[in-house]
């Protein structure tokens, strides 16, 4: 690898820019790959298979090539809605498992900095949150205030956008009412269908840390899923 | 999960290649059966001896430490190296979890 090329590949992960690292394990020749960019000449024939590999978020030697790729994906963007409790057990699980994480919620002495250093905090209603920031399919929605006041707008804009997971906190009971009213709202079945809720796998557990590791397996399970 | 974006290998090379160090990049580039390190995982070692980062469960670190020793000496750009499953009763090298891996070693010139 060439002086030139680490440089570059440090600058491009500083800005977050996604990008692959590409070698060709031949000859040693190595150069950066980006979906939008013109592809290195010396790369071209595989342009087709790179960017496959690429889309498949995949580190791996190409089929039947001797072409390396290391991809550069950004991680989930998690949003928790409510800095409740369990949030603040959520919030240590999903650092060390590399999720990116925000906070949404209006009520000031809930959310904040002592409570949750070095967090995103958003001191907002959710619409006007969400106008903060760029959520999208690598977007995952955990509504945890139980307050349709607060969680469903969240839940309606998760809905709209197709956030790669969405769960709600609440007892069957409040599930069924939540989906009732989203229903009202406008959205059919099979997106109502698309929130897990009551949230999380079924571990047994009732305290905060347990619920927030149940909360937190989900979504794991579900990144694996896709 | 792993996100390349935390890994912090690369920003170690560039500082030892500012102190005036010969680099090698050690990267997993294939691996079989149960190895501890996915693929994409990376190790550097410098001139010195010095490593960072990992390719292993510590398994073969050390074997990958005297390749990239080689590689600096003998000024070959790259290589590629295989381990495999060890014999526990000899005094080898190799993965005791019973998986196999492929590592690309490059020199940073």
């Amino acid at each position: 690898m060439k002086k030139q090329l680490l440089k570059e590949i440090i600058e491009k992960k500083e800005k977050k820019i996604e990008f692959a690292i590409i070698t060709d394990l031949e000859n040693g020749e190595s150069c950066v790959f980006e979906k939008e960019k013109p592809i290195d000449k010396n790369f071209e024939k595989y342009k087709e298979k790179i960017i496959s590999q690429f889309d498949k978020k995949k580190n791996g030697i190409i089929d039947g090539t001797n072409i390396f790729v290391e991809t550069y994906i950004r991680p989930i963007n998690v949003i928790i809605v409510g800095a409740v409790h369990i949030a603040q057990y959520l919030v240590n699980f999903a650092k060390s498992l590399n999720f990116e994480i925000s906070i949404i919620d209006p009520r000031g002495y809930f959310a904040s900095e002592q409570r949750f250093p070095n967090i995103k905090i958003i001191n907002k209603w959710p619409k006007e949150a969400f106008e903060e920031i760029k959520t999208d399919q690598n977007t995952a929605l955990i509504a945890l205030t139980h307050d349709p006041k607060i969680d469903d707008p969240a839940l309606q804009h998760a809905l709209k956008n197709k956030f790669f997971y969405i769960g709600a906190l609440g007892s069957k009971k409040t599930h069924a009412n939540r989906c009732a009213r989203l229903k009202e709202a406008g959205f059919n079945d099979a997106q109502i269908n698309k929130i897990f809720g009551p949230i999380g796998i079924k571990l047994g557990g009732k305290s905060a840390p347990e619920i927030a590791l149940s909360i937190i397996a989900q979504l794991v399970s579900e990144v694996y899923k896709k | 999960m792993k996100n390349s974006f935390d890994e912090k290998i690369l920003e170690e090379a560039k500082d030892w290649i500012f102190a005036k160090r010969n680099v090698v990049l050690a990267t997993v580039i294939q691996t079989w059966g149960s190895s501890p390190r996915q693929v994409g995982s990376r190790m550097i070692v410098n001139d010195k001896g010095d490593f960072s980062g990992s390719v292993s469960g510590g398994c073969v670190e050390t074997a990958v430490v005297r390749e990239c020793l080689g590689l600096i000496k003998e000024n070959k750009p790259f290589k590629k190296i295989e381990f495999r499953v060890s014999n526990e009763s000899a005094w080898e090298v190799g993965l005791a979890c019973g998986g196999e891996i492929a590592i690309f070693l490059e020199q940073i010139n």
